[in-house]
């Protein structure tokens, strides 16, 4: 199941989700959205997708796991638009017969994700700057 | 659920031929236009033909039919526009549910692209109680995206006026949908303009723009002239040049094609969607960037 939404994330609801009698394990990632980074205080995040596209990487991702792990149940949402401080941007919850693999999987589904969803996050600074996050072009000559 | 209709039942007088089966790119006008209507997310295409006894009329059904359309061949010839689209509409009316509304365009809008019919399906999504009218710096084109019960009111319009009509009287129930693509103007009537479109050595290419890229070209959308087939690769050489703005940002940018990733040896169809973006959000090296410092790509230590 995957899903990108305006509306808080509720993680119970995600983990309950994935939730199988045929599971042993269920690990579920929420992140989050934090305040210091670096020395630098954050005031709250915008993120912005690209329509249609976010969406359908997202399902690719929730398929190639159930190839490279046995999953019973997955479960991708990711919240797009404006958080605060603490709020949960993205929930990953994998369920599966043993822990080895549902971690496995949800450390890779969240890996991946953050290198191949077209999904940005801009930081709005507690000092009244705004600066897109992209990783890898400060590697870029100036 | 979004349908379409493609009234096709005119008879080319100023062209002199049937024109809806002319080649265009290679493909016949017809199966273009369904094809455009298909690709970019309507649901239903109904095609209206003209009658099965006028000149091209078979082979106008088989196109369309191939393409993905139903066709409605009716008896006699539609006396105008609206007669054919208000069959069109009786059509959809007979499905066990009906359109939450219609995309609607003249079958010969040779420039209609996939991506055109997704940005007025998603700008309907937004508004769906309204009819969304693209326009080009501020002359009305097509398709139009009529909510249902609008479309449901062509006939009731008074004798003699069509759905230029019924977007007047809703008035403020109407948005526009300002688009760069001079596409949502053309049509074809004559020969000279299909002389035109098919030489057609240059393809226009719409490229979505989002997060820092955006920021740094000032617009969510650019559009950009290569010549027909063109790879990512020549995009990003063009891009760079008619927008200084985004050339810093070039060698991280990433390309995408009809949703999908793409490298600078791949080639760009007709119609298809393109979309650039600097690298996605997560990573745990992320450097945090604004337009002015991205200008000058300024590396940011503290941020790592």
């Amino acid at each position: 199941m995957t899903e990108i939404t305006l509306s808080p994330i509720d993680h119970n609801a995600v983990t309950e989700r994935v939730r199988s009698n045929l599971a042993g394990a269920v690990c579920v990632f929420l992140g989050t959205v934090r305040e210091m980074t670096g020395g630098r205080r954050t005031a709250s995040l915008d993120y912005e997708e690209y329509p249609g596209m976010a969406l359908k990487k997202m399902a690719e991702l929730e398929a190639e796991a159930r190839r490279k792990w046995p999953v019973i149940e997955a479960a991708i949402v990711h919240r797009i638009g404006h958080l605060e401080l603490g709020e949960i941007s993205v929930a990953v919850a994998v369920s599966c017969p043993h822990r080895e693999e549902s971690f496995e999987a949800c450390k890779w589904l969240i890996d991946t994700l953050k290198q191949v969803v077209p999904i940005w996050k801009k930081e709005l600074w507690a000092d009244g700057a705004e600066e897109w996050v992209h990783p890898g072009l400060n590697e870029q000559p100036g | 659920m979004i349908a379409a209709i493609v009234p096709a039942a005119g008879e080319s007088r100023r062209m002199g031929r049937p024109k809806l089966i002319l080649p265009i790119e290679g493909r016949p006008l017809i199966a273009r236009v369904v094809s455009a209507f298909r690709e970019g997310g309507a649901f239903g295409v109904v095609v209206v033909s003209p009658p099965a006894n006028a000149p091209g009329s078979l082979f106008l059904r088989q196109e369309a039919e191939a393409a993905g359309a139903r066709v409605v061949v009716p008896e006699t010839q539609p006396v105008d526009m609206r007669a054919s689209i208000e069959r069109a509409i009786a059509e959809l009316e007979q499905d066990p549910a009906v359109p939450r509304a219609v995309l609607l365009a003249p079958a010969d809008s040779p420039g209609l692209t996939p991506s055109l019919v997704k940005r007025l399906i998603e700008a309907h999504r937004r508004t769906p109680r309204l009819i969304v009218v693209p326009s080009v710096n501020g002359r009305r084109g097509h398709p139009i995206a009529l909510p249902w019960l609008d479309a449901l009111a062509i006939r009731a319009l008074p004798p003699d006026r069509g759905v230029n009509a019924l977007i007047a009287q809703r008035g403020a129930l109407v948005v526009d949908l300002e688009v760069d693509d001079e596409g949502a103007l053309d049509d074809l009537d004559t020969p000279e303009q299909y002389a035109r479109w098919e030489k057609h050595p240059a393809m226009t290419i719409k490229v979505r723009l989002f997060a820092l890229a955006r920021d740094c070209a000032g617009a969510p959308e650019v559009a950009i002239d290569l010549p027909a087939p063109a790879t990512v690769g020549a995009l990003k050489t063009a891009l760079a040049q008619a927008h200084p703005a985004l050339a810093p940002l070039m060698p991280s940018l990433m390309f995408a094609v009809d949703d999908s990733y793409a490298s600078e040896s791949t080639v760009i169809p007709p119609g298809a969607e393109v979309a650039a973006f600097p690298p996605v959000s997560g990573g745990g090296d992320a450097a945090s960037l604004s337009p002015d410092s991205t200008m000058r790509t300024v590396l940011r230590p503290e941020m790592n």
